[in-house]
Formats: structure tokens, C-alpha cells, sequence
């Protein structure tokens, strides 16, 4: 028997004119055990105003590799999913860097369709301002969010913007998060 | 402020840090352990929050006795500090942990709510601060009861078995330090017979609804702080031993 739990991706929005942003996975039971855990593994410490998880398997990604070769339909197979006739909802994420070293898969927006192929097709017409390396679409519905209210934001991502953290490349030096020297409140090092 | 009253404080304040130090010290021994990693730093997270909170109620203390938080944590013997016994007690499996933190949060996060109108100032301005993340803690460990309550016969078994244990222990959080009822009566900490009252109607309620009974008999219900388990002696010779060791150590 597998006894793992399900995979869910985190999405974290820094700020609120930011896009929502993938930043890993975690396993949880259900939607709410994986944002609480979403909040302890990816928001300790640099700001966060919102966060998203989607199950892993809800997820539909195609590569810009994927899409040149026309592997869209063997994709599409490999999932157990029949779709709905009848339009729905669906968050459009894109990947269109590579630069930085953790995998930023933005939000760009919604679409509206009634296949996660279908969506990709509206997406790579709608969001055209720069090229994807890669397209990932999730049934709205199956986007689980952090509860919006400033009493939530404040428990669960507000404290983070006081702490000192430990640099990963110079273990020995405490530094505080960038926002703080922004604002000109400085270094808390001791 | 009177000398009894800054006395009264100053003990107050210990025994508020010193829950914080042993209970965060206990479930550090989970780090490497915990069930599954995300529950594994989301656990250290926690403690390290704890431990924040310590920090500062030894730096309240400090103000009014110039007392050295490092001191008073690592050279103080198990005679001299005044944690309740609950925050002692080992670890136990998963749900012996999450329902210790639960019942230790949800006492935290409404003893905070009340202190933050606090007349003294200094306290009420930690309180404001630390209630924060309490009270994402708290949703935390509230998660984890209802699941265990509710997942399986084994996992209520166990949460049942963590319940018939702790509950006597935790009444001992409501018990008023010697001394407590001049800073009550001041408004500088809250009345605990009022938070208890918060207490007992959230905890009740949740814990039926995660599939608990209540223990109809408390059992064992600690009334003293300056009163210990044997398992006090053997969390500080572990934790303080580094710090003794060489304790004119400037960097370890």
C-alpha cells in the first residue's frame, strides 16, 4: 500500500501586485494541512502576502520542447480524466526564465475552456508578451488558497518579516530579510 | 510599582519563559524525527518560536532585575525554575506532542489576546507582538487534532490515550503563581480564572469534535510550580550540559 501523501505545489505571492509563483511541494493529507505546511516550509522567513497549493496530479505542464514536438495528445492519455463538456475555469501558470536557480513558474491569468489542452491553446494565444519555456494549467477549483482576511495575513506571514535568518552560503552571519534595509531599519546581527 | 509587585512580576515573568524553554527543548527532540519533513520543520518552527517568546520574557525580566537570559536557561538547577510539569513531561509519540502543543497554544494564544491591554506597558507590547504567530500555531495544532481525532481507530486511540494523560496536567496552567493576585488586581497580567473560562469552552468543543471524550476523572492535577517530574532533571542536564561545560565560552 502507498502510504505517501499526495504531492501538492506551492504558489507564493511576495506582494500584492506580484503573481502568485511556484516555489516547490509539499505532502499533505488534504488542502488545509498542505497551506499550513506550505507556510512553514516556504514563508518562515521572506515576506509572503497569499499562498495557493493545487495537487500535483491536478496540475497539466507541457515544456516549450513538448509543444514543438506535438506531444500534447500522448500527454493528454497518460492522465485518467475525462473532461466536462460544459466550460470551466482555469489558472494559467508560465515559466519564461531560466535564470534564477529555484523553477519560477508565474501566474499569468485565467482562461476559460473545457480541456486542460484546450486551455494551453487559449493561453499561448492570450498571453503573448514574452515566450514560454513552459505553460502549466489547473482547473480553478482545484486552487486552494490561504483565507484573505488582514488577520490571517498578519498570523501567518507577517512575523516573517521580523526575523533573522542564518545566510546559507556564510552559516555564521545573521542577516534580516532585504525589505528591512529597503526601508532603512538595518542589520540585526547579534 | 511596589517591591512586592516587581517581585511578583519578575516571578511571573520566569515562570512564563521557563514553560517556553522546556516545552520548545522537548520538541526539539523531534527534529530528524518528525513523521514526515514538512511536519519536521514546521515542529522546529514552532520551537523556535517558543523560544523567541522566551526571549523575551527574560528580556522583560531583565529590565526590571538586570538578570542575564543566558543564566537564568543554562545555570539555573531544576529546583529553580518554574515551568508547569505538562511542558516537562517526554515527548510520547506524535499525538501525545500535537495535543500537548495544542492545549499549550490554545492556553498561550488567549492568555496573549487578554495581556496585550496589559498596564504595563513593556508586556503588552510583547504580547501584540507574539500573538501572531500563536495564533498560527494554534491553527496548526488544531489541524492535527481534529485529523488524528477523526483518521483512524488507532490515531484516535492514541489522541484519547494523550488526553487521559495530559488533561490533569494542563489545569495546572490556570494555577496562579504565589503572588499573582497583586498583579491581577493591578491589570498587569490577566485574571487566569477568565482565560480558563476561554480554555476550557475551545478545548472542550474542538476536542468532542475531533471524536474525544473528556476524562471524566482529571487525575493528577499539579498546583505548585516550584514542584517538578524526575523528567525536569534529565531535559536540563541534557540541554544545559554544552553551556556548562565551558561557560566562559564566547562562541560554540
Amino acid at each position: 500500500m502507498d502510504t505517501q501523501w499526495p504531492r501538492w505545489e506551492v504558489f507564493k505571492q511576495d506582494t500584492p501586485h506580484k503573481p502568485h509563483q511556484a516555489v516547490g511541494s509539499v505532502h499533505a493529507a488534504d488542502p488545509e494541512h498542505a497551506l499550513l505546511t506550505a507556510r512553514n516550509v516556504f514563508a518562515r522567513r521572506p515576506q509572503a502576502v497569499s499562498m495557493w497549493v493545487a495537487r500535483a496530479e491536478d496540475i497539466y505542464a507541457w515544456t516549450k520542447e513538448e509543444i514543438a514536438q506535438s506531444q500534447l495528445l500522448r500527454a493528454e492519455h497518460d492522465r485518467a480524466y475525462s473532461p466536462p463538456s460544459s466550460p470551466r475555469k482555469y489558472l494559467v501558470f508560465r515559466k519564461t526564465s531560466h535564470k534564477r536557480s529555484m523553477t519560477f513558474v508565474d501566474h499569468v491569468g485565467e482562461v476559460e475552456a473545457r480541456t486542460p489542452e484546450e486551455a494551453l491553446a487559449q493561453a499561448q494565444t492570450t498571453f503573448t508578451d514574452a515566450e514560454a519555456l513552459a505553460w502549466w494549467v489547473v482547473p480553478a477549483d482545484k486552487v486552494y488558497q490561504t483565507d484573505p482576511s488582514p488577520d490571517t495575513i498578519e498570523s501567518w506571514f507577517a512575523p516573517a518579516k521580523d526575523k533573522t535568518y542564518k545566510q546559507q552560503q556564510f552559516y555564521a552571519t545573521v542577516g534580516s530579510h532585504i525589505s528591512k534595509h529597503k526601508l532603512g531599519r538595518g542589520v540585526e546581527d547579534d | 510599582m511596589t517591591s512586592a509587585v516587581k517581585e511578583a512580576l519578575i516571578a511571573k515573568l520566569t515562570a512564563l519563559a521557563d514553560d517556553e524553554v522546556i516545552l520548545a527543548h522537548r520538541n526539539s527532540e523531534w527534529t530528524g524525527h518528525g513523521p514526515i519533513l514538512e511536519e519536521d520543520i514546521a515542529l522546529a518552527n514552532i520551537v523556535q518560536d517558543e523560544l523567541g517568546h522566551a526571549t523575551l520574557w527574560f528580556g522583560l525580566r531583565q529590565q526590571l532585575d538586570g538578570s542575564d537570559p543566558d543564566r537564568l536557561a543554562f545555570f539555573r538547577d531544576a529546583n529553580e525554575y518554574r515551568c508547569c510539569e505538562l511542558v516537562e513531561l517526554p515527548k510520547g509519540d506524535w499525538a501525545f506532542t500535537m495535543l500537548r502543543q495544542y492545549l499549550f497554544d490554545l492556553y498561550e494564544a488567549l492568555w496573549l489576546e487578554a495581556a496585550r491591554h496589559s498596564s504595563y506597558p513593556p508586556l503588552a507590547d510583547a504580547a501584540q507582538k507574539i500573538i501572531r504567530e500563536e495564533r498560527f500555531h494554534l491553527q496548526h495544532t488544531q489541524a492535527w487534532v481534529e485529523r488524528l481525532g477523526q483518521g483512524t481507530e488507532e490515531s484516535n486511540r492514541r489522541l484519547q490515550q494523550a488526553l487521559d494523560m495530559q488533561w490533569g496536567y494542563a489545569q495546572q496552567l490556570f494555577v496562579p503563581i504565589p503572588g499573582e493576585e497583586l498583579l491581577a488586581a493591578e491589570g498587569i497580567v490577566p485574571d487566569l480564572a477568565r482565560v480558563k473560562e476561554g480554555w476550557l469552552e475551545h478545548s472542550t468543543r474542538h476536542l468532542q469534535n475531533a471524536g474525544l471524550k473528556l476524562p471524566i476523572n482529571p487525575g493528577y492535577q499539579p498546583t505548585s510550580r516550584a514542584y517538578h517530574t524526575e523528567h525536569l532533571w534529565s531535559i536540563l542536564a541534557e540541554m544545559q550540559s554544552t553551556a556548562r561545560w565551558d561557560a566562559e565560552a564566547k562562541v560554540w
